[in-house]
């Protein structure tokens, strides 16, 4: 799975391309710890480019919800294919992420939290 | 050939992809509905990837067999691994409700199995575990 790091104004935005499973979560968990802690405030992790989510996905994505949530931080998920946004259903996970369809709008609503 | 010749697949996390291709090969093989192998995919790789995290006590290597038939309008699926005994469908349901704080980060893999799948049974035999799922494919 890759993952793309960018920037728009104060939102880090995460872009992850190819399968979300237990074998390439733990790079993502790493990656999004790393960034919160180095003091990441305002995070998208753009979803467009995910084929696949498993529940190891699942959870490093709660974790970073979390993570975010302690440190005073916002997370926005956005670009859910429909394969993975039955998953979040399965899961629950709708009503406790904020999704978007695209990352402009995603970083469009966590820059006007900022207002 | 033997349309449905077992995989077998070594106790690492590495054989992911290797399980995803099987039902993809297999879901061309028996002409089955996209959904159904999309469903039957994710199943297998939340057992195998349970089987493979909390299955050992060792460092060991270990085999682990999965078979996937269609038997009428069914596709049924077997995971199979001698590892120690662990029925997953013995753990408490999942929390799909609580709010962000209170949410457990765990227990969503078998939670999805059992929401994916029609029917899930476990059985213990020969110091083997053997888990069985089954997906409809019709609605």
């Amino acid at each position: 799975m890759q993952i793309t790091q960018s920037k728009n104004q104060s939102i880090d935005i995460i872009a992850l391309q190819g399968k979300l499973d237990a074998g390439t979560a733990p790079a993502l968990e790493q990656k999004l710890m790393a960034m919160i802690d180095q003091g990441s405030k305002q995070l998208v992790i753009n979803l467009e480019g995910l084929q696949y989510i498993s529940s190891a996905g699942l959870r490093v994505l709660l974790m970073t919800a979390k993570k975010m949530k302690g440190a005073s931080g916002k997370l926005a998920l956005c670009g859910l294919q429909e394969n993975v946004k039955e998953i979040f259903d399965l899961a629950g996970f709708t009503t406790i992420f904020s999704i978007y369809a695209s990352a402009s709008e995603a970083s469009g609503a966590l820059l006007a939290t900022n207002k | 050939m033997n349309h449905d010749a077992p995989l077998q697949l070594k106790n690492d996390l590495a054989e992911l992809d290797n399980v995803g291709r099987f039902v993809e090969e297999m879901g061309k093989r028996h002409h089955l509905p996209l959904a159904v192998v999309r469903a039957v995919g994710l199943s297998l790789d939340e057992i195998v990837t349970n089987v493979i995290t909390h299955g050992y006590d060792d460092h060991d290597r270990h085999d682990i067999q999965i078979r996937l038939t269609v038997q009428g309008d069914e596709v049924v699926t077997e995971v199979e691994d001698d590892g120690r005994p662990f029925n997953p469908l013995e753990l408490p349901d999942a929390d799909t409700t609580s709010s962000l704080e209170d949410r457990p980060v765990g227990g969503l893999g078998i939670h999805l199995v059992k929401c994916l799948m029609d029917h899930v049974e476990y059985r213990r035999t020969e110091g083997r575990n053997l888990l069985i799922t089954r997906k409809k494919m019709t609605a």
